[in-house]
């Protein structure tokens, strides 16, 4: 009997969010089909790429992260060289010298490591907090006020902080939205419930569902990414049809496989190549399963992840 | 699984104000009881416009252009035993936001209903009657095979044939709950579609008795794989009962709000 294909087809889609201005917009989803089923129907949107950069500046011990950066000194040098990246989309802010716990710099020094990477970079930019709920209560409204125009994507609101964070960048300022949440399907639809219930368009809400590294609970994160993607496109649930973005640099290079020095761990070989393979392997799974952009730090895992999509396409 | 579909039951001609305004062309009372049942969770609403002999094409055109242009091309059930009025319905009906429903076909003088709905690429709400009630399953099944042969001859998808087991008053006819509900469960195990006016059931008790025979009818029949009902959306326990059905079936994912969805 010859093979007849039967396109899955759905009679739903996952909501294009658009970030940035310009010629150098993205568009995040859009697709009506589960990640790369190309077989099915086109994707809509190619997955997009982003390139980490932190106000702490190049912290790395990575030889090739440092050697791409070198001769950047200011975090406006160093996000324009980001941009630069071979495979890159777009660039993520992380703000995480205010962490009261850390460095705990004042939300006025923040916003000029904003202002400075935004005046920078001519790439949409995506703009994450300290990760400290009380401090990015107060962090990311601001970063919304001063990104005005910029059509910034500002991560997270979470569920302590969702009014806040929600009503400033999807309501007041224009800003595309992200919702937080680790790893939890059902919150993870309650925050697009109530920010939607607050008014923000459910069309300029991207989710960050939260993520680990391969080997440490990432099947909760293949379980949750895969339960979304079906209640989106097969229930047409027009509460989980937001894309996914993927926060993939901070969980991969945590981890002990990419922290282990050399010398305590010399049958594990170079600390590099580890980090770069946490990483690769972290992002290529959460984008088959159904994550549309994840952010990312080391050179080559750009590249890698770039090529990976680009053949998937 | 998909969600379970809720066809609202409130414009209908048995309610005089209904009636009156089909009768007058007055848009207002009928947009005002269908914003309230879509408000409330309603997925299509049913336009039972009674025999309709005179001016029923007329008024179901009229009926359908009113609601899909008032509510973004609303999905509807065209209710009338005329069928030229159905047919009329459907010559200006939108299908945007679903197919429209043929209601209804049974297996005896309301068997050409079917062929209506083939012709027009409709769902056909399929009552598994013959001339009388179906005495037990075993005939309730037979005429359920009938009107299914019926439909795909002329065409159609299985899909679109939601078979209607006809719920039947509890004052009266309790001994007949469980085989209805038992015939729900042949029709799912078929993998069919189906359907019905679920408030049958209740017919006869007092007001404040309805909307609990209704929910635990409801939950009962959606166990039994029970797929969309002809309902009163405006009955805040039965749509309760079937929204935390849903999630318990899992055609939904459950979300602390979900109620409010």
């Amino acid at each position: 009997m010859p093979f007849n294909q039967k396109p899955q087809k759905f009679n739903a889609s996952i909501n294009t969010v658009e970030i940035g201005c310009g010629d150098k917009a993205i568009k995040l989803g859009g697709e009506c089909t589960f990640p790369f089923y190309t077989f099915d129907a086109p994707m809509e949107n190619a997955p997009k790429i982003g390139v980490e950069v932190s106000d702490l500046g190049i912290a790395s011990n990575i030889p090739g992260i440092q050697k791409f950066y070198e001769g950047a000194s200011t975090i406006g040098e160093i996000a324009k060289k980001a941009e630069t990246m071979e495979g890159a989309d777009f660039v993520c802010l992380r703000l995480e010298g205010g962490d009261p716990n850390g460095e705990d710099k004042s939300i006025d020094e923040l916003i000029e490591v904003v202002k400075e990477v935004a005046e920078a970079v001519t790439c949409p930019l995506v703009v994450e907090g300290c990760k400290n709920v009380e401090k990015d209560t107060e962090l990311l409204p601001k970063v919304a006020e001063v990104l005005q125009g910029k059509n910034a994507l500002v991560m997270s609101a979470r569920e302590e902080n969702y009014k806040a964070v929600g009503a400033a960048a999807g309501l007041a300022y224009n800003q595309k939205v992200g919702a937080e949440s680790a790893v939890d399907i059902n919150l993870a639809k309650q925050l697009n419930v109530v920010m939607t219930q607050l008014g923000v368009n459910g069309q300029d809400i991207v989710m960050n569902v939260g993520s680990a590294a391969v080997g440490y609970g990432f099947e909760y994160v293949v379980s949750t990414m895969d339960r979304i993607k079906g209640a989106a496109l097969s229930q047409n649930d027009n509460m989980l049809q937001m894309p996914i973005i993927t926060a993939v640099a901070d969980e991969a290079w945590s981890v002990k496989e990419a922290m282990a020095t050399e010398e305590d761990m010399p049958e594990w070989g170079p600390l590099e190549e580890r980090g770069i393979s946490m990483e690769v392997q972290t992002a290529a799974a959460v984008l088959a399963s159904g994550s549309d952009a994840v952010i990312l730090k080391h050179p080559q895992s750009v590249a890698t992840i770039s090529k990976m999509i680009k053949e998937l396409m | 699984m998909a969600k379970f579909i809720t066809i609202g039951e409130r414009l209908s001609t048995t309610a005089p104000a209904v009636n009156k305004a089909f009768t007058e062309r007055d848009p207002e009372p009928i947009l005002a009881r269908a914003k309230q049942q879509l408000d409330a969770g309603a997925v299509y609403l049913d336009v039972n416009i009674g025999p309709a002999e005179n001016d029923g094409e007329d008024l179901m055109k009229w009926v359908v252009e009113l609601l899909q242009s008032n509510f973004d091309n609303v999905p509807l059930a065209l209710d009338t035993s005329n069928k030229k009025a159905i047919e009329a319905g459907i010559s200006v009906y939108n299908r945007a936001k679903g197919k429209p429903i043929v209601n209804s076909a049974d297996a005896a003088g309301r068997i050409e209903y079917l062929d209506l709905a083939a012709a027009n690429d409709a769902i056909c709400i399929a009552l598994c009657n013959g001339e009388g009630l179906a005495k037990d399953n075993d005939e309730r099944m037979m005429y359920c095979q009938t009107l299914l042969e019926r439909g795909m001859e002329h065409g159609m998808d299985a899909a679109d044939i939601w078979f209607d087991p006809l719920f039947l008053v509890v004052k009266g006819m309790q001994e007949k709950q469980m085989e209805i509900l038992e015939a729900i469960k042949m029709f799912s195990d078929m993998g069919l579609n189906s359907t019905g006016g679920l408030s049958n059931n209740s017919n006869g008790m007092p007001k404040h008795i309805r909307p609990i025979m209704d929910s635990a009818m409801v939950a009962m029949a959606m166990m039994q794989g029970l797929t969309s009902a002809i309902v009163n959306p405006n009955d805040k326990r039965l749509m309760e009962t079937i929204k935390s059905c849903d999630v318990l079936k899992n055609n939904t994912l459950y979300a602390d709000s979900y109620l409010e969805l």
